[in-house]
């Protein structure tokens, strides 16, 4: 806050800053080898909704955006403190940052930037590794397997039916899982932060420093700790 | 298509706000000038009126909370208050400041402490109980654009002049009682004595004048800082009725208040969101009050409510 906007009590409202969410994808191929785990397929967007028929509007038209590009793979929600999510789901991490994108800076070119609180994307487990616990997955589908799965078939959206001798869908590229973790974007500070919550309103800390360490080199991470904030009942999948 | 949303700055109240600290830095120099006229003795007054203010100003956040009984809060203890603040320090990108909670069921909340860095947010549980979720939201944000503007320093500053030409009056209103104005000393030295006299209750008057016009020009700019705070919540939230919501029912609480509570309360009242009076339409006092009318707030926020109201 500038030294005349604080003498004459003005607030200027802070802009969102959008293309540090590229980086996902890399850091997701990071966090397989380094962590197995990769993103889930889930997605969030959440931002506060102003009074008045202009946001409303430029909802719309976002929604109608959305479902021009897949009408099946996104849903609106709500949250317990009054803030609105559009959660978005794609197996394809690639895809699915795109659209992500294309939600906010939809919301924030046409100036409702300020209203943008944060991103989140899903993080799962994949199969045979140390972080698959809770999947119960006994299937030794590996990353490479469900890479060439993805070259052969166009890219899926929804939960991938895979039939025949696989076992139960686990997290990898070309799936959409629940998730165990999250990487939340932080708008204002165009930087993210990992969130591993473990049951109602508890969150496991030690894992979200060391998935900080993992993506560091990849995303930009929120340095101060206390900008860290939970996400309780969080409304993406 | 939907257009920006563009709600034009207030010029009015930019305005009226920088002719207030204008004045006031006016009158500093003022009076600064008439105490270095008057030499050293009237200096020391300057640095021990300094030595308390910088005191008042580098613990207010301890003040405040021992003087209303707050206490800080950790996020376990009260998620839900922590929940609403982390999302909208999220959205203003600012520290988080502490959460603090003061048990009395008189409704309101405060901001206090010397710098963002170093902020309090405390809401009452008579609040807490009464506000719903969005209008308590409302509430928290015009709390935290205060810590944001920094209202504790800026007000602070703005209350020493008077706090000075207040102690200098009470300096001069004993002397003159102890010594008679010239009254002793009746030796050689009587014309020299009459003057000093003289410009000793000339010094008198003005610090009283000085005191009355500073107090005035503080309050006025409490009440600009007031409103400068609900524009600002307001438009974090994007929800000027929310604020409005709470304002009226806080308000209106108020006088239902049994006097006994509120009395406790009114000493503070420059901290608090809405002044903890049970007293409605005593015109008067409004040149007094460190807080807006309730109408005055409620035209603002309708007209944000109007600006944001406005399709393409």
């Amino acid at each position: 806050m500038g030294l005349l906007n604080t003498i004459l009590g003005r607030t200027k409202p802070v802009q969102a800053d959008l293309d540090a969410l590229f980086a996902l994808p890399s850091a997701s191929v990071t966090l397989q080898s380094a962590a197995g785990l990769a993103c889930s397929g889930h997605a969030g967007v959440c931002f506060k909704p102003p009074s008045g028929q202009g946001f409303e509007d430029m909802q719309a038209e976002v929604v109608r955006l959305l479902a021009m590009d897949d009408a099946r793979g996104f849903h609106k929600a709500e949250d317990s403190y009054g803030y609105h999510w559009l959660i978005i789901e794609d197996a394809d991490i690639e895809q699915l940052v795109t659209r992500v994108h294309m939600v906010n800076s939809s919301l924030s070119d046409s100036g409702w930037g300020p209203q943008l609180l944060c991103s989140v994307f899903g993080l799962a487990a994949l199969a045979g590794s140390d972080a698959d616990a809770g999947a119960g997955g006994a299937g030794v589908v590996g990353v490479a397997a469900a890479l060439a799965e993805q070259a052969d078939e166009p890219v899926p959206t929804g939960l991938v039916d895979t039939g025949g001798p696989m076992p139960e869908p686990t997290a990898g590229p070309g799936r959409v899982v629940a998730s165990t973790a999250y990487l939340v974007y932080l708008f204002k500070r165009g930087t993210f932060y990992p969130f591993v919550p473990t049951g109602h309103e508890q969150r496991d800390t030690e894992t979200e420093l060391r998935l900080k360490s993992l993506v560091a080199d990849d995303l930009v991470v929120e340095s101060d700790l206390d900008r860290w904030f939970p996400l309780w009942d969080l409304p993406v999948g | 298509m939907s257009t920006a949303r563009n709600i034009p700055s207030d010029r009015g109240l930019t305005l009226r706000m920088f002719t207030t600290g204008l004045l006031l830095v006016i009158l500093y120099g003022a009076v600064i000038g008439l105490l270095i006229a008057f030499g050293l003795s009237y200096a020391v007054v300057l640095v021990f009126a300094a030595i308390i203010l910088f005191v008042q100003y580098w613990f207010s956040d301890k003040i405040a909370l021992f003087g209303m009984g707050g206490r800080i809060v950790t996020p376990e203890q009260a998620p839900q208050l922590h929940g609403v603040i982390d999302r909208l320090c999220a959205l203003a990108d600012m520290k988080k400041p502490r959460v603090a909670i003061a048990d009395t069921d008189v409704p309101n909340a405060f901001a206090t402490g010397r710098s963002p860095n170093s902020a309090v947010v405390c809401a009452t549980t008579g609040l807490m109980r009464r506000l719903d979720e969005s209008e308590l939201e409302a509430v928290l944000s015009h709390e935290l654009s205060h810590v944001a503007h920094r209202d504790v320093a800026v007000m602070t500053i703005a209350s020493f002049l008077g706090m000075v030409a207040g102690m200098i009056t009470r300096i001069m209103l004993w002397t003159g009682l102890m010594g008679g104005f010239g009254g002793g000393n009746r030796g050689n030295n009587q014309g020299g004595n009459d003057n000093a006299a003289l410009v000793e209750l000339a010094v008198l008057v003005v610090s009283v004048v000085v005191y009355a016009i500073s107090f005035l020009l503080t309050m006025a700019l409490s009440r600009y800082r007031e409103l400068a705070a609900d524009r600002s919540g307001a438009l974090l939230t994007g929800r000027p009725s929310a604020l409005a919501s709470a304002l009226v029912k806080v308000t209106g609480e108020m006088s239902r208040i049994p006097t006994r509570d509120l009395r406790s309360a009114e000493s503070f009242n420059a901290f608090y969101f809405t002044p903890a009076i049970a007293k409605s339409g005593v015109s008067l006092s409004t040149i007094f009050s460190t807080h807006p009318t309730l109408e005055k707030r409620l035209a603002q926020l309708a007209s944000i409510e109007a600006e944001l109201g406005r399709p393409s």
